[in-house]
């Protein structure tokens, strides 16, 4: 029996997943009907050509700058407005509810509303990446304003603490570990928000590629497309994760 | 007499003082509130054709009577939830198998987190080539969002199974299939939870973004871009609301079951 634990049995069965992967890919890819398939080694050389001509670059620089926008704004508004409904009980707990309708709600349902009051331009695009990024992020703050325990609040106020020192102090370091939660949580939220604006509003960026080679068979296209936005969507969700468990040890240990 | 009135004024001020603390007090003035604020900013600052609640309440009954709404209801909430079900019941396979087996884990996970992260919205074009333009790529799209969420899921709350449980079931000679089915899914019950709340949230948003770029006929998304295209938001928005209703459902329906099956479990981190 051959320890599966040793270093280079580890690295080998990582290598053989990825091969049969790949083999099957190939394989499949070749095979079927070119225009509703490609293979591995085509989708490569598209990719590289894609580099080359600045075509790729050029998209993934589009929709990352409306990624950024929309999902930063969303990152503001969401945790500026969550702290502060955290310090109203009245309105805390009055829009609660709420706002698990809408955290719950899928938002892709509201995007021809979007579409048809904004019209085909940036700004429709950016409110609905807003609004994908917007309510996990309220949320959670939320539910980390809940959690808050009153004694902490009563024992800063007895110190004579004002509202300034008590958000610097209390409130916003409570609550980061929950708004980071948060923000995990919609980063990919808001990169399926990018994705669907981008097919639903207008054509632009990578989802504007994808339309445009699927339309006209070049599966290699979409393939490679494909392969860039799920690398991001990969690269997001470890950067969340690493934001969240930088964090995570802020969170009170008994809660 | 004066001391008889006074006590119960006092009375009355203290009821009335509860009923302005208690949380559905705050719900529905913050609830009116934000009616209110929707209504009068629309009729103020917006063309006549965009939602308000007074104009979605008008729309009702013709929106109930609208031969396509509960066909399409049907049709997508239904193709949301056998997809879910047959998800889930291969997703838990697979899960358990990556969280008991290292070698599966190895052979699978780059695809697992790769096709998780990958926002599932833009493979529809392609999906559509390769299934044709009707329910067979929508039910694609779900059960690739709610499949690999469930993996993920599944496959974490396996791994963390105690191990004192599966020393004991080996003390008895328990195969390892027992220790899968019988003791690695029961503890794990929290995570998958947590990936079935993930799943069927993703799989809702694939469903309808899904039936608005194919144009699923007698479905949830057509039926909402068709409308919202034609100026008719009102009517849009009520099926923009049973769609929230139907999130919230399932939302309820896993808090419940969490409180009612799992009692040992208390909330910590909500799995991936």
């Amino acid at each position: 029996m051959i320890d599966m634990n040793k270093k280079w049995a580890r690295f080998a069965t990582y290598a053989v997943g990825l091969l049969i992967g790949a083999g099957m890919w190939q394989y499949f890819g070749a095979r079927g009907n070119q225009l509703a398939s490609a293979s591995l080694t085509e989708t490569f050389s598209r990719f590289i050509r894609l580099i080359e001509n600045g075509e790729l670059p050029t998209a993934v620089a589009n929709s990352m700058q409306l990624y950024v926008a929309g999902f930063s704004a969303a990152i503001i508004a969401a945790s500026a407005l969550g702290l502060l409904m955290s310090r109203i009980r009245f309105l805390r707990v009055g829009i609660e509810n709420y706002v698990m309708l809408l955290y719950a709600t899928p938002m892709v349902a509201v995007v021809p509303f979007i579409s048809s009051l904004l019209g085909p331009f940036f700004m429709a695009k950016f409110v609905v990446v807003f609004l994908f990024g917007f309510f996990p992020v309220l949320y959670n703050t939320l539910e980390g304003g809940r959690s808050l325990r009153p004694e902490l609040v009563e024992v800063a106020t007895s110190f004579r603490s004002g509202e300034m020192a008590l958000w610097r102090d209390l409130l916003i370091p409570y609550t980061l570990p929950f708004i980071l939660t948060g923000v995990r949580q919609g980063a990919g939220r808001a990169l399926v928000g990018v994705v669907a604006s981008e097919f639903l509003v207008s054509s632009s960026g990578m989802g504007g590629m994808i339309r445009y080679y699927d339309g006209n068979y070049i599966i290699e296209g979409v393939f490679a497309t494909v392969i860039v936005l799920t690398a991001i969507g990969v690269l997001l969700m470890w950067l969340g994760r690493l934001l969240e468990d930088r964090f995570a040890a802020w969170r009170g240990l008994n809660r | 007499m004066t001391a008889v009135t006074q006590h119960s004024s006092m009375q009355e001020e203290t009821t009335l003082r509860r009923i302005l603390r208690s949380a559905a007090f705050a719900k529905i003035i913050v609830g009116i509130v934000i009616l209110l604020v929707w209504q009068l900013s629309m009729d103020f600052f917006a063309a006549d054709y965009v939602a308000r609640p007074l104009g979605i309440i008008e729309a009702l009954p013709s929106v109930i009577e609208h031969p396509r709404f509960f066909p399409a209801i049907k049709n997508t909430l239904g193709a949301v939830c056998v997809g879910l079900v047959i998800a889930l019941f291969f997703g838990v396979i697979v899960g358990v198998l990556m969280g008991r087996i290292k070698v599966v884990d190895r052979l699978l996970i780059f695809y697992v987190v790769g096709f998780y992260a990958m926002p599932m919205v833009a493979i529809v074009p392609v999906l559509t080539l390769w299934f044709g333009s009707g329910g067979t790529t929508r039910m694609a799209i779900i059960l690739f969002a709610g499949f690999f969420s469930i993996v993920l899921n599944m496959s974490d709350g396996a791994r963390a199974t105690p191990p004192e449980f599966i020393e004991v079931a080996r003390a008895y000679r328990a195969k390892p299939w027992h220790v899968w089915f019988g003791i690695a899914i029961p503890s794990a019950m929290p995570y998958l939870l947590a990936g079935i709340r993930l799943a069927a949230g993703r799989a809702l948003v694939g469903a309808i973004v899904a039936e608005m770029i194919v144009g699923v006929p007698r479905s949830m998304g057509n039926f909402i871009r068709l409308e919202a295209g034609n100026l008719r938001h009102d009517e849009a928005f009520v099926a923009v609301l049973v769609l929230a209703l139907f999130g919230v459902g399932i939302e309820l329906l896993l808090n419940q079951s969490t409180r009612i099956f799992l009692p040992w479990y208390r909330r910590e981190g909500r799995g991936a």
